[in-house]
C-alpha cells in the first residue's frame, strides 16, 4: 500500500492521531518565533533526538523521506550565497527542514484510518447542516486502494507495447491508460452500487 | 428464498442482450452456463438489481431488487468475475467491514463484525493486509467474505473461478459449498458444477434448456464440443 506510516511501532504510533495533528501548526509556528541559526540548528538536533527516540532503523527511514529536499536546500544555499546573505539562507534552510522534519514524523506515525478519523470529526459540521461527508472519506480510501492499481495498467500496457515494438511507448499509451482508467471506473462504481451507494442515508440508495 | 424471473427482457446498445427469460429459482444451488456473450453476465446483474429489465419482472422474495435497492444490500450479494473490479478499499479489514457500514451498522460494530467473518474463514491475519498485494485467488475469497458479512439470502457468482488454478478453485468450491446462503453461478465450465442442483442454459439471451444438471449438462457439453469444430468466431455480432 502506498502508505507512508513507519512499520516500525514506536511511542509515537500511541498517541492520538488529533493530537500530534493539533501539535504540527504550534510546534511549526515556533521555528518562526527565532531567526538565529544556533537557535534552529538546535531545534533540529530535538527533532533528531526525537527521531532516534524510534530507534536508528526509524532514524533511517526518516532521512530516506527528507532526502528528496537537497535540492530545495542547494538551491537556497547558491542563491543566498550569490545575494552575499550566508545566514539568512542558514536560517530559511534549517526552517524548512526543521517543520518538514516535523510534519514527516507525524506521518510516519500515524495510521492513515488514524488520518480519516480526524478528517471525519473534523467535518462533522458539514453532516450537521446535512451536506454528506462520506464521500470524501471513500474518496480517499479509493485514491490509496486505485492508485497502485493504475501504475500497473501502467506497466501492463508498456510490456505490452514492448512486446511488439523495439521503440519506448513514451505518451503514446497515454490515451489506452485513460480509457481503461474509465472503463475500471464503470466497474467500481457497479461494486459500490451492489453495495448500497455512496448515498446510502437517501431512501432506497439512489442518488 | 426464491428468485422469480418474469419474462426479462434487456436492450443494451440496441441489441437484446436477454428476452423472454421466465424461471422461478428455489434450489439452493442454481447454475446458469452458456458461451461467452450468451447473455449469462448480464442476467447475472439483472438478479442481483444492478440493471433494472427493459421488459418484465425480476424479483426477489417478492421485492424488485433494481428498485428497492435497501432490501438488495440485505438479500442479494453479487462477486464480479474479476476481483479488481470489486474491491474498493486498500486494506483487507475495510473491505469487509465497508457492506455492514452500509447496511447501516455504526464503524465499531461493523469492524467488529468484519473481523468474526475473517476468524470465521481463518483469515484474522489478514486484517490489516493491502488488498492490492493480494493474490488473485485471495482477492476473490476476499470478495465472497466481504459479500457474505452482509448474510444475504442469494448470493450471485459471474464466473468466480476463472483464471485461478485447480488448487485455488477447488479450495474455493469448497468454502461455497458451506454457504447456507442460495447461490446462483454462471460458468461456462460444466466441471465447476458439482452438488449442483438445476441449470439454465443460455443462448443468444434465451433460455433454451432449463433442468437437473444430468439433463441438461450432457446436452451442453455435446454442442460445445460440436461448436467448438466449426469457426463461428468469423461471425461479427453487429
Amino acid at each position: 500500500m502506498i502508505s507512508l506510516t513507519s512499520p516500525v511501532e514506536t511511542w509515537a504510533h500511541r498517541i492520538p492521531a488529533g493530537a500530534k495533528l493539533l501539535a504540527l501548526p504550534f510546534l511549526t509556528l515556533a521555528l518562526f518565533l527565532t531567526g538565529r541559526p544556533w537557535a534552529l540548528a538546535a531545534a533540529l538536533l530535538v527533532i533528531v533526538l526525537l527521531y532516534l527516540s524510534g530507534g536508528a532503523a526509524f532514524l533511517r527511514q526518516g532521512a530516506g523521506h527528507l532526502r528528496m529536499l537537497w535540492p530545495f536546500l542547494l538551491l537556497i544555499a547558491v542563491w543566498h550565497s550569490l545575494t552575499g546573505q550566508m545566514q539568512a539562507g542558514l536560517v530559511v534552510a534549517l526552517r524548512l527542514l526543521a517543520a518538514l522534519a516535523l510534519a514527516n514524523f507525524v506521518t510516519m506515525t500515524t495510521r492513515l484510518s488514524d488520518m480519516i478519523g480526524v478528517l471525519t470529526w473534523l467535518l462533522a459540521p458539514l453532516r450537521r447542516i446535512g451536506l454528506p461527508t462520506r464521500a470524501v472519506e471513500l474518496a480517499i480510501a479509493m485514491v490509496l486502494r486505485f492508485t497502485p492499481m493504475l501504475v500497473e495498467n501502467g506497466h501492463r500496457l508498456a510490456m505490452s507495447w514492448r512486446a511488439r515494438s523495439r521503440r519506448k511507448p513514451g505518451w503514446r499509451i497515454v490515451v489506452p491508460m485513460a480509457a481503461l482508467a474509465l472503463d475500471d471506473a464503470d466497474h467500481v462504481a457497479e461494486a459500490l452500487r451492489a453495495r448500497g451507494g455512496i448515498l446510502n442515508d437517501i431512501p432506497d440508495g439512489r442518488s | 428464498m426464491t428468485v422469480d424471473l418474469q419474462n426479462v427482457g434487456v436492450t443494451l446498445g440496441g441489441r437484446a442482450a436477454l428476452a423472454g427469460i421466465t424461471a422461478r429459482l428455489a434450489e439452493p444451488r442454481v447454475a446458469i452456463v452458456g458461451r461467452n456473450g450468451s447473455g449469462k453476465t448480464t442476467l447475472a446483474r439483472v438478479v442481483a438489481g444492478l440493471i433494472a429489465p427493459d421488459t418484465g419482472q425480476a424479483r426477489i422474495g417478492g421485492i424488485d431488487m433494481a428498485r428497492d435497492r435497501r432490501a438488495a444490500l440485505e438479500n442479494v450479494g453479487i462477486i464480479f468475475q474479476n476481483p479488481d473490479h470489486q474491491i474498493i478499499f486498500p486494506t483487507v479489514l475495510e473491505e469487509v467491514a465497508f457492506g455492514l457500514a452500509q447496511q447501516g451498522k455504526r464503524p465499531r460494530e461493523a469492524e467488529a463484525a468484519a473481523r468474526a467473518m475473517l476468524d470465521r474463514f481463518g483469515k484474522a491475519h489478514w486484517e490489516r493486509a493491502a488488498t492490492h498485494s493480494l493474490s488473485q485467488g485471495q482477492k476473490q475469497l476476499l470478495c465472497l467474505m466481504a459479500v457474505l458479512a452482509m448474510r444475504p439470502r442469494v448470493v450471485v457468482m459471474d464466473e468466480p473461478f476463472s483464471g485461478l488454478d485447480i488448487p485455488t478453485r477447488l479450495q474455493l468450491m469448497r468454502y461455497l459449498q458451506k454457504i447456507t446462503a442460495q447461490v446462483v453461478m454462471i460458468t461456462h465450465d460444466p466441471g465447476h458444477l458439482r452438488g449442483f442442483d438445476r441449470v439454465l442454459w443460455l443462448e443468444g439471451g434465451r433460455l433454451i434448456a432449463d433442468g437437473p444438471p444430468d439433463r441438461v449438462l450432457p446436452d451442453f457439453e455435446a454442442r460445445m464440443l460440436d461448436w467448438g469444430g466449426s469457426d463461428d468466431l468469423a461471425h461479427l455480432a453487429c
